[in-house]
């Protein structure tokens, strides 16, 4: 590819149509916070480089140091340095809508000073009294944030103010019911958006849209033509500075429960009667509760679990997980989930689901691979020695798109055939790059649509799911032992064995 | 969905009693219901066209000021009957004053400001004031008051949420009613102002009504277009947030010649431009004239002149980042059913040749639905590799472009429209000195 070429179409730049969102004033608590800096308040000023943020628009980060406005505004440029250097008119404006309140949510009168800075900001900004409510704080707060905000009478109009909760929403079944029941007597349901930020991607967005805006896959997306879908999440980097939450998470709780049983939930569900936030959302919770693991008596036989080790080369060696800081030298926690799944419906019954997540893997990529079934009989001498099945790629990140491979017929006199992929990349077919996923989950959530933010029954339903493995792993952790894998490598072989065990393969990307 | 109309029949009230009314209208409300906290709308609605065909009996009233089929049915009759040329737009200046009224008294209902079209209600807008000037040289002003509320398509209901301001009778008696207009309009929240008219007409209140802080909504197809271009200029100069119909019906052109050029192989392409060609209805250049600004800003051309002819065409030199010359030509056709919008574009051709390789020109043709592209096709483009793509039409009413934009627009001017406007005025002033 000629690298000289334009990334961006210039006839493109400023031509989306997109939705306006209404005079607000977001609040985010946890404002000194990693994801503050790192994802929310970026994507808020992309937002306002979109001219999408409305001129009666205010934000106020909350934090329990004593920072003035600022400070916060400051501190802000600072972690935004490239994107501020590149942009520095646009963000001297929109630091102008950056304040900061010192607050404890769990002090009441730091929370009733906030109102009263709130009830400011609306006279200043003309924000009328639309509100969103991030936490961004440690999930232990999620319950009692939410009772500071409804005490203090910040959450009690449902059209006006909404609040945003941060992944992960519970622990397990148990601790997610609680926290669901505890939410929803401060707020209705529709006030509150449980984020995740996978659905946030376009190409996550796209299942939806590959499935049901056309009509050639629709009628094979189903058991009669499909024979096993495999999902996989794999990152190339290791627990980094997030080793304190991690040893109490896990892979299993940290993605495949929310992010991997999300796009789980998008290629299986059934078409909804309309493009609404509930008929999706029903959808979707329709598929969890028809999904069980593929041997939930015995469920160590369905799932494997890993822990990297130390790989890398001589000049570029990595550690393993166990001699990271902050990880105990016994750690049991995995950083590697494989596991298999089927959804009992008429649509997919008998169809094995494939779930694979990890850290320091080969490669760092997402993506969703739906095998079709073999052709009922082989008319060609195939170059691989038998013909392959028909795949669809579904590629979430990176290199976003979609790829075809079929089996077309070899140049020469004989008629063997070969795969070939047919392949659709969103960098070379849209002349401009996707979004963040947070961009487009801060503007629904500020917008008041809560069609990509998971509803409550979903997420206990994706905990109840999981829950043998969890049970499992907390009550009788030897029956899922740890297997140690090779940093930069596709897991520990158990994982193949998985899928062996079905004369199957992991794909390898 | 159809239009509403307001809850109770609106009061006639004096002219100046009305800012006295408005304040306690709503405190008197028993639900405790203090209106929504949303924007005020300003519109200028003469509705020339429709008030003298519903006082012609060529459509049948009341007069709504909303623009609607029979109306625009009426008019193409009126330009066949009165054998105007079939290429005039048919809601034109030139069409209505050919209108002749009966000498006979014919009253008429006129509902203007208390039909609210539901796409504008349904934002809930907190004070729609219309200002509605009539044929008749009536000296005296009517002011009229009501409160309304949009009613859900599925039945239900809503409180009160706004209310409407009806100012009525001949222009010299608006005039004067303008301070209390004034004094009507909510402080605290955002105001626009629809100019739903030519922008030659009545310019003493277009300037009383376009105050720094107010957001403009205007259509530059109606008007001479010196007067439109150096509007839209002189506001964006300003810094005020002015929107504009006539570009936003600009965005299927817009969108489909991105999409063509999307593809990253075809990108390269973008940088050989060397002939742009517009056709467009009749001799109302302005859309054409942004369309031409907006490629050129966007793929930084530089302007270097403009000549006209004597049928219209405006041909313009541009210079590519390479000092290569681009030739733009804009062609008035006239057209046997033209649109309701003076000076909608027809087709456009945009012709890229690569210098070191002629091989690989590209010959891109974009054809209205409604219209032809057989002669942007003509003229030795068969050696070219052809992109050719229709754009579709838009059916959407003034109302439901405007409420696009309440909804849409931050109050402020689009960086495109920004940038375009004053190339296309550039562009019409070369053409005009030379």
């Amino acid at each position: 590819m000629n690298v000289s070429l334009p990334i961006t179409n210039p006839l493109r730049i400023g031509l989306r149509q997109e939705r306006v969102i209404p005079p607000q004033c977001l609040v985010i608590f946890g404002a000194s916070g990693d994801l503050t800096h790192r994802k929310l308040v970026p994507a808020l000023f992309e937002l306002y480089k979109q001219r999408r943020l409305p001129s009666e628009f205010a934000l106020i980060g909350c934090a329990r140091r004593p920072w003035s406005n600022e400070e916060f505004r400051q501190r802000m440029e600072k972690a935004l340095k490239d994107k501020v250097e590149r942009n520095k008119n646009e963000w001297d404006n929109f630091a102008k809508c950056l304040f900061y309140v010192p607050v404890d949510l769990q002090k009441e009168e730091d929370v009733l000073r906030l109102k009263d800075k709130l009830e400011e900001i609306d006279q200043k900004k003309a924000t009328h009294s639309n509100r969103t409510f991030y936490l961004s704080v440690s999930p232990k707060f999620y319950g009692s944030g939410c009772k500071s905000l409804a005490s203090a009478g910040l959450l009690g109009d449902p059209k006006r103010s909404r609040v945003v909760i941060e992944k992960p929403f519970g622990r397990d079944y148990k601790t997610a019911q609680a926290l669901n029941q505890l939410v929803q007597t401060c707020a209705q349901e529709n006030q509150i958006f449980r984020i995740d930020h996978y659905l946030g991607k376009e190409t996550v967005q796209n299942i939806l849209v590959l499935r049901f805006a056309n009509t050639i896959f629709e009628p094979i997306w189903n058991r009669n033509f499909i024979s096993s879908v495999q999902i996989t999440s794999a990152e190339t980097v290791g627990v980094e500075d997030r080793a304190g939450y991690y040893e109490t998470s896990g892979a299993l709780r940290d993605m495949v429960q929310n992010h991997l049983t999300q796009m789980l939930t998008l290629t299986a569900m059934e078409p909804p009667g309309h493009f609404d936030p509930e008929a999706i959302r029903n959808e979707k919770a329709k598929v969890l509760q028809s999904a069980r693991l593929a041997n939930e008596h015995e469920p160590w036989k369905c799932c494997v679990r890993g822990q990297y080790s130390k790989g890398g080369s001589q000049g570029y060696p990595l550690i393993g997980y166990r001699d990271e800081p902050g990880v105990a030298p016994t750690s049991t926690t995995e950083t590697f989930v494989a596991t298999k799944l089927f959804v009992d419906n008429w649509r997919w019954q008998g169809v094995p689901f494939y779930i694979r997540t990890g850290k320091r893997l080969a490669k760092r990529l997402s993506e969703i691979v739906l095998t079709f079934r073999e052709a009922p009989v082989h008319l060609f001498d195939a170059a691989g020695g038998c013909p392959t099945s028909n795949q669809l790629i579904l590629r979430i990140q990176p290199n976003e798109g979609a790829e075809f491979k079929f089996e077309v017929k070899s140049p020469g006199s004989g008629m063997r055939s070969r795969p070939v992929e047919m392949e659709f990349s969103y960098d070379e077919s849209f002349g401009e790059p996707s979004d963040e996923g947070y961009v487009r989950l801060l503007a629904d959530a500020m917008l008041g649509d809560p069609t990509l933010f998971t509803r409550s029954d979903e997420v206990e339903a994706a905990w109840r799911l999981y829950t043998p493995l969890l049970e499992l792993i907390e009550d009788s952790p030897w029956q899922l032992p740890i297997y140690q894998y090779e940093s930069r490598t596709w897991g520990p072989s158990e994982s193949d064995q998985l899928l062996a065990k079905d004369n199957l393969l992991w794909r390898r990307p | 969905m159809s239009p509403q109309l307001t809850l109770q029949t609106p009061l006639q009230l004096p002219p100046a009693e009305i800012p006295n009314y408005l304040s306690k209208l709503w405190s008197n409300d028993d639900s405790g219901n203090k209106g929504s906290n949303t924007f005020c709308l300003i519109i200028w609605q003469p509705a020339w066209m429709e008030q003298k065909l519903v006082k012609s009996h060529r459509v049948n009233g009341p007069i709504i000021g909303n623009q609607r089929l029979d109306l625009v049915e009426a008019a193409r009759q009126v330009v066949l009957d009165e054998e105007l040329p079939h290429s005039t737009p048919p809601l034109d200046e030139s069409v209505h004053s050919t209108v002749s009224l009966n000498k006979t008294e014919h009253k008429v209902e006129d509902l203007r400001g208390q039909h609210i079209d539901s796409a504008i209600s349904d934002l809930k807008p907190r004070r729609l004031i219309t200002l509605a000037p009539t044929i008749e040289e009536v000296n005296e002003l009517e002011t009229l008051v009501a409160a309304y509320c949009p009613l859900p398509e599925e039945g239900g209901g809503s409180s009160a949420c706004g209310d409407v301001v009806v100012f009525r009778g001949a222009l010299n008696a608006l005039k004067h009613g303008l301070n209390i207009v004034e004094k009507v309009i909510p402080e605290k929240l955002p105001s626009w102002l629809w100019w739903n008219g030519s922008l030659n007409e009545a310019p003493e209140l277009l300037e009383r009504l376009t105050t720094s802080t107010r957001r403009i909504i205007l259509d530059t197809a109606l008007g001479d277009p010196d007067r439109c271009l150096n509007f839209l200029q002189e506001k964006i100069k300003k810094g005020q947030a002015i929107n504009d119909l006539n570009w936003l019906r600009l965005r299927t052109w817009r969108e489909t010649l991105a999409m063509v050029f999307d593809p990253l192989l075809r990108r390269k392409a973008l940088e050989s431009v060397v002939k742009l060609d517009i056709d467009i209805e009749g001799n109302h250049p302005v859309q054409g004239l942004l369309l031409t600004a907006w490629i050129a800003d966007r793929l930084n051309w530089k302007l270097l002149e403009c000549t006209t002819n004597e049928v219209g065409l405006l041909q313009g030199k541009f210079e590519r980042f390479d000092k290569t010359i681009i030739t733009s030509t804009l062609t008035p056709l006239p057209i046997g059913h033209p649109s309701i919008h003076p000076g909608a574009i027809v087709g456009l051709r945009l012709i890229c040749e690569p210098n070191q390789k002629p091989k690989d020109a590209i010959c891109v043709i974009l054809a209205a639905e409604s219209g032809e592209c057989m002669r942007l096709e003509a003229g030795g483009m068969a050696r070219m590799e052809l992109i050719e793509e229709v754009v579709p039409s838009q059916s959407n009413s003034l109302e439901m472009d405007v409420a696009r934009l309440l909804s849409s627009s931050r109050g402020s001017t689009s960086p495109l429209l920004a940038s375009a406007a004053p190339i296309a005025n550039k562009l019409l002033n070369l053409s005009k000195s030379n």
